[in-house]
């Protein structure tokens, strides 16, 4: 890719997603910009090697004793999985085209690739609802947070709005500004109540984003920083 | 290399689970390199079930650990125990050794274990599933060359100031290696950790740093 992703998240928000203990909405975001960022997929695998050693080397009693015996018999009872089985998966897994899920997104007549890790849900969004240059399609998110697709037209403004609970965006292809940056492919932006801002999408191309607003919350000094400090990694 | 006797010679004699005494005592783990890696292979090579049950005895009561810090009860943490050494008994064949750690595979499999049991309760499991969001290490491996490029920087006075955020682990493994200029090997063995965690910690360590001390955008 040629874009360089500059907006990421941040450590804390990585930890969160590689110990699984991130709301499922907000996994799923940072899965997609990993699906961009070569960088965060670094120090993913580095935050999951360290979580692999903390579970080695946690203290634990011996597994001794009938309940444990009962379980490794019977899981050594269970027949293995045939290695052509086993490979087929693992292809399926890693194939650029994930069972159930669709590849490509049209927009109008705009077609976009859909990263792997939104192929399944994408393939379930709800209809597009247009209005003046912006479309969005919601998809199945929870009570707490709503995930939708946006699609902002060339030279469409979204209109300046405020939130009361995060709003997190993942830019999936074009590009787009505001008051406080130039965000393409794979960056994240991360915004809170006290942020207003204006996206536009000045560029040729529309503009396809992934996002998350999060119900409203009791907001702590620094909450920003601790999510996404925007960090640059090439100047 | 099958022959058990000459297996617990490589594994070396203090994690010999047979020769263990049969207490419920807590026990610190002592991990030689390699030694559930290559059970691992055995394992998917030959269905080798005394190489499994040296996994089961070691890595089922830590996940039971894990698993009760994450649910908060018991009967969860044992359901999530089972069905992860089932995938690790019946998959064994996926481990690459070259991605990772044996028990980093195994922590993978666990947190997809239990984000999958957490979404199924909700019936939500359909919408994202832990197959979606881990991409399973088959993310291209990348350059080593970032962490090269920050070691410059480090050497930077402002930096001294965020050392002590750093998690311990992660602080530890930096001043053997920044302060004590020990190379990724003698710190991997002085601390009994693997080379790979070494490096991963000191990537992680950085990057901490490098938020430090970009600051917040507003």
């Amino acid at each position: 890719m040629a874009h360089v992703v500059k907006y990421h998240p941040s450590i804390s928000l990585l930890e969160q997603y590689s110990e699984g203990t991130l709301a499922p909405e907000l996994c799923l975001i940072v899965a997609a910009h990993l699906d961009f960022c070569p960088h965060c997929q670094t120090l993913h695998r580095d935050i999951e090697a360290d979580l692999g050693c903390d579970l080695a080397m946690q203290k634990a009693p011996l597994a001794d004793g009938s309940q444990w015996e009962q379980m490794l018999d019977q899981i050594l009872s269970a027949e293995p999985v045939p290695r052509d089985v086993l490979s087929k998966q693992q292809a399926l897994h890693s194939a650029d085209n994930k069972p159930g899920g669709v590849s490509e997104l049209l927009v109008g007549a705009h077609r976009f690739t859909v990263p792997r890790s939104l192929q399944r849900i994408v393939a379930k969004r709800n209809k597009w609802l247009t209005l003046g240059g912006i479309s969005t399609a919601k998809l199945p998110g929870s009570e707490e947070n709503h995930l939708s697709l946006l699609c902002i037209e060339t030279d469409t403004e979204v209109p300046l709005h405020t939130h009361k609970g995060l709003e997190i965006t993942l830019v999936l292809a074009g590009e787009m500004v505001d008051e406080m940056g130039h965000y393409a492919a794979g960056d994240l932006i991360i915004n809170t109540p006290d942020h207003t801002h204006t996206p536009k999408n000045i560029a040729a191309e529309p503009c396809l984003c992934l996002s998350v607003l999060t119900a409203p919350l009791e907001f702590k000094q620094g909450l920003t920083r601790l999510l996404n400090p925007l960090q640059r990694f090439f100047y | 290399m099958l022959d058990p006797q000459q297996r617990s010679g490589h594994y070396g004699a203090e994690i010999s689970l047979q020769s263990r005494p049969m207490t419920t005592q807590e026990i610190t783990p002592a991990i030689a390199a390699g030694q559930w890696e290559e059970a691992l292979a055995i394992v998917a090579l030959h269905r080798d079930k005394s190489a499994y049950a040296e996994l089961f005895r070691y890595f089922a009561p830590r996940l039971r650990a894990f698993g009760i810090k994450m649910f908060g009860n018991e009967q969860q943490a044992m359901e999530m125990v089972q069905d992860t050494m089932l995938n690790v008994w019946q998959k064994a064949a996926l481990f690459d050794a070259s991605r990772g750690c044996a028990s980093t595979w195994i922590f993978t499999i666990a947190r997809n274990v239990r984000f999958d049991m957490l979404r199924k309760k909700q019936s939500r499991k359909d919408d994202i599933s832990a197959d979606d969001l881990w991409a399973d290490g088959d993310y291209p491996e990348q350059e080593d060359n970032q962490s090269q490029q920050w070691d410059v920087h480090l050497v930077a006075e402002k930096v001294a100031p965020h050392f002590h955020a750093l998690p311990p682990a992660q602080r530890l493994v930096m001043e053997k290696v920044y302060l004590d200029e020990l190379s990724h090997q003698e710190v991997s063995e002085q601390l009994g950790i693997p080379l790979g965690t070494v490096k991963s910690r000191i990537r992680l360590a950085l990057d901490r740093l490098r938020e430090a001390i970009d600051g917040p955008r507003s």
